[in-house]
């Protein structure tokens, strides 16, 4: 009678002994990935890491290692806050182990040391790293060594609306040729001026909506910086070009001043800006690849190729035609155990798998980041990657990778936002630009 | 007396503790911040010494021979490496075979020295490999060294003697943390933009306060008096809402009314006025709901002060006003305003200091916009210092600038002890002498 409760406890704490065991041979890892900018059409750039996860587990499995990762994803849906809630927790040594963010954090995140090379954990020579393509490496690299592995590419294109360009009197045949013109650098950023006032003069469209820009700040401003001649860095220096800056700023005065442009556009919100361009109320806006899936999946435009003509931006006065790429990276952040970041630089590996990555890159018509993911059926058979990798990628720059640009930016930036709202005259904006960024960066920036 | 002056002192230390922590330390770590130039490329947590391509950059005109010794990668399989690796008790084959093919071998790159490990018949992994070519690097390009010695032996393992003086050359350009500097008071000293938003402060704190704070919550405080006691208590109660609804959903309310969609936009379309953004359409009109709106949230604090002192008025002033036929107008003006003195310069100096502070209700409205109109010191500081789109914190700038509202605060509460003659309000009265 006292035999078998004995026999059963017994049995009981060898089977929750044997469990244990079994359960401190396997090994958990929790890998945390966060991700900036990231929409509803974005869950792939943290989703990914999970599905190499999966992959990395079953490839210890086969080695016989029991290998259990936990992966702890937060995209966050704007910029500002991502920025500062990872710098914070990274001084507070709580950083994520992966970070998806744009490549132009690389230069002050690695000075600080807040993030390590990738190539001190990867072969770089090993696929499918050694297929991405070249210039998106160099874009990942800063000081020569490599810290982060493309995400994405994109470009940003500018949109014609197509029944308002044939209103003021472009023909079916001409609206087919104008990414050639604007390529030529014959369709300039006068003659998109222009047609947005014809717009406006016939009715088409409302006061302020001939053209209509991004509503907030973005890299897509250096693009007019770029038509209009400047560059932003030569041979590590930054560089402002001060004539190429004044007709930059003057471009946005002249919009505003011609009413095509609505002086308070900064700061419009987002959803209205989306709302408007999607149904027809904007005539000529520019944007990014990606505002085509936002634009087809939650705006509801369902023919877009029907309505919309994309181009890249046009030449202005002493510049050429260009695009802007401006790539999201994977990093790897500093303070983890050497064995973490090597489970963490091993999953970014295989989430730039081609077939992994098209995911994302569709889903948010992103552009892709190597020539074998091109072939893969899922993005060779979409028609905006196709066009847009085409049209646009072969001539897209990009912002540089400089611990001092950020400074630089918000100094353009908040100039630039002054011309447009009447604050200051274009010559004004550049001189207290000049002003402040000789007294901020010095001999790091030629101004010429 | 020892003993209760000890016992005084364990009383009052937990509060002495908290004051120190939570009242001085801010004030004070906000000075240190400011004395640096701490940023988001800095860290906050100190630095570490890295030879960059811009370091070799900066030592160019200096210690030109030293720059250009620098300036490359440069991977080297010499015996000292090999004895290295030996000693980590990899593989064997390892050090053999790397003995045997490649002794003396030099790489320009790293990826070209592991692309020769990666080739060794034991096949490293990756982990390996990066351990193996780490050993036989013979440069101090990119290799981040926690301590200045560290960097300095070895530069001297590569054979580069330095004095004490060129050390310091060099200590200077490659250190990748924060140093003290005064810079960030002369950047806001000579920023044209800094004028701009400390005018912007000036017109936002001076209307809010004398239109609202003061003015509207006395307009309010003097009308409730005048009313039935329960009639006043309920329209102190709708006074009090904006103060009492959660800000984020007081300022949604206003954006909600503001936008193009939104009510005044439908309501003023009925009229065939085409709908436009009111909160951001220009600088006058942000300005406009921004002091609205703070003006809505700080009067009801005045109007409790100025209620309460105004019901410790003794009632019979107020009867013998009446009698001798003192119209409400005349009471306003020889009773109630001149007992209120006090309090008029509490919620001056008070909310003054608290308008000066406060960014939050800018921040959820225009976010400083349109332009950056209605960017003032407070946000400018925070904006500057934790929170903008290209993630540039610039922590020591924006330490500065609160610093500099710490010291604005302080001369405005001077002024005002004088200009409300703060020496007489504390003065005995003289009848009871």
């Amino acid at each position: 009678m006292t035999i078998l409760p004995i026999l059963k406890s017994a049995v009981l704490a060898t089977v929750l002994l044997a469990s244990t065991a079994v359960i401190a041979s396997a090994k958990d890892v929790t890998i945390s990935v966060w991700s900036g900018g990231s929409g509803p059409n974005d869950n792939y750039r943290v989703d990914a890491i999970e599905i190499a996860a999966d992959i990395l587990e079953r490839e210890a499995a086969i080695r016989g290692e029991q290998l259990n990762i936990i992966v702890q994803k937060t995209p966050y849906n704007g910029w500002d806050d991502f920025k500062q809630a990872l710098t914070l927790a990274a001084e507070a040594k709580k950083a994520p182990n992966i970070v998806a963010t744009g490549h132009e954090d690389i230069g002050p995140w690695a000075q600080s040391g807040l993030i390590v090379p990738v190539e001190n954990y990867l072969d770089l020579d090993s696929w499918p790293l050694n297929d991405i393509y070249p210039n998106l490496m160099e874009i990942s690299s800063f000081n020569g060594t490599v810290y982060g592995i493309p995400q994405d590419a994109e470009s940003r294109p500018m949109f014609f609306w197509k029944p308002y360009m044939k209103a003021i009197g472009y023909t079916d045949a001409d609206i087919e040729a104008l990414p050639a013109k604007v390529e030529k650098g014959e369709y300039t950023l006068k003659n998109v001026l222009e047609d947005a006032k014809k717009m406006q003069d016939k009715g088409l469209v409302q006061a302020g909506y001939g053209f209509y820009p991004r509503n907030s700040n973005g890299p897509d401003f250096w693009q007019f910086y770029t038509s209009f001649g400047g560059v932003m860095e030569e041979e590590g220096k930054l560089v402002f070009d001060k004539a190429a800056m004044q007709r930059t700023y003057q471009y946005f005065a002249d919009l505003v001043k011609a009413g095509v442009t609505k002086k308070n556009h900064i700061g419009l919100p987002g959803d209205q800006w989306w709302k408007e361009v999607a149904t027809g109320k904007a005539g000529i806006w520019h944007g990014g690849t990606w505002h085509y899936a936002r634009l087809v999946n939650q705006e509801g435009l369902k023919d877009f190729f029907g309505n919309v003509q994309f181009t890249l931006i046009p030449a202005g006065e002493g510049g050429k035609a260009n695009t802007l790429t401006h790539p999201l990276v994977y990093l790897l952040t500093s303070g983890h155990t050497e064995e973490e970041t090597q489970i963490a630089a091993d999953l970014v590996k295989i989430a730039s798998e081609p077939r992994i990555n098209a995911l994302h890159a569709i889903k948010s018509a992103h552009l892709g980041i190597s020539p074998s993911e091109t072939k893969v059926d899922l993005y060779s058979s979409d028609r905006w990657a196709s066009e847009a990798t085409e049209r646009l990628l072969p001539h897209a720059n990009a912002m540089p990778n400089n611990a001092d640009f950020g400074k630089y930016w918000t100094i353009m930036w908040k100039n630039l936002e002054a011309t447009w709202t009447g604050a200051k005259t274009a010559d004004t904006a550049v001189k207290d630009a000049e002003t402040e960024l000789k007294s901020t960066l010095g001999a790091s920036i030629v101004i010429r | 007396m020892r003993t209760s002056r000890t016992l005084g002192m364990v009383m009052i230390a937990p509060a002495a503790i908290m004051i120190f922590l939570f009242y001085l330390m801010p004030v004070v770590l906000t000075a240190i911040f400011a004395m640096t130039n701490m940023s988001t490329a800095t860290g906050i947590s100190g630095g570490a010494w890295q030879v960059t391509a811009s370091a070799v950059n900066r030592l160019k005109t200096t210690l030109p021979e030293l720059a250009n010794g620098i300036a490359e990668p440069r991977f080297v399989i010499d015996e000292d490496g090999l004895k290295e690796l030996e000693a980590l008790k990899l593989k064997p084959g390892f050090a053999t075979e790397l003995r045997a093919q490649h002794i003396g071998g030099v790489y320009p790159s790293r990826r070209e020295a592991e692309r020769d490990i990666k080739a060794l018949k034991d096949r490293p992994n990756t982990r390996e490999v990066k351990q193996i070519s780490d050993i036989f690097n013979r440069s101090v390009l990119n290799t981040r060294f926690e301590s200045r010695d560290a960097l300095m032996t070895s530069l001297d393992k590569l054979g580069f003697k330095l004095t004490p003086e060129q050390q310091q050359i060099v200590s200077d350009a490659t250190y990748t943390g924060w140093v003290w500097t005064s810079e960030n008071f002369s950047t806001i000293a000579n920023s044209p933009d800094m004028l701009q938003i400390l005018i912007n402060t000036g017109i936002y704190v001076a209307v809010t306060l004398t239109l609202f704070n003061v003015t509207y919550a006395l307009f309010l405080a003097v009308t409730t008096h005048y009313m039935p006691s329960n009639t006043a208590s309920v329209f102190r109660a709708i006074w009090l809402l904006p103060r009492i609804t959660p800000v984020v959903i007081y300022i949604l309310l206003w954006k909600w009314m503001t936008w193009d969609n939104g009510f005044i936009s439908l309501f003023l379309a009925q009229f065939g006025v085409p709908p436009k953004n009111y909160l951001l359409d220009s600088a006058y009109n942000a300005w406009f709901f921004v002091i609205l709106i703070n003006g809505f949230i700080g009067a009801s604090m005045g109007m409790l002060v100025f209620s309460s002192a105004i019901k410790a008025i003794p009632q019979t002033q107020f009867h013998a006003s009446e009698v001798d036929g003192a119209s409400r107008w005349q009471q306003i003006r020889y009773i109630i305003l001149p007992q209120l003195r006090w309090p008029i310069l509490f919620v001056t100096c008070y909310q003054t200091l608290s308008l000066l502070a406060s960014f939050q209700e800018i921040h959820l409205s225009t976010r400083g916009g349109p332009g950056k109109s209605t960017e003032v010191w407070s946000l400018a500081a925070f904006h500057t210092a934790l929170n903008n789109y290209t993630g540039n914190l610039e922590y020591g700038l924006g330490a500065a600038m609160a610093l500099v509202l710490v010291v604005v605060g302080l001369v405005l509460s001077l002024i005002y002890l004088r200009v409300f003659r703060y020496d007489t309000l504390i003065s005995k009265p003289l009848i009871e002498d």
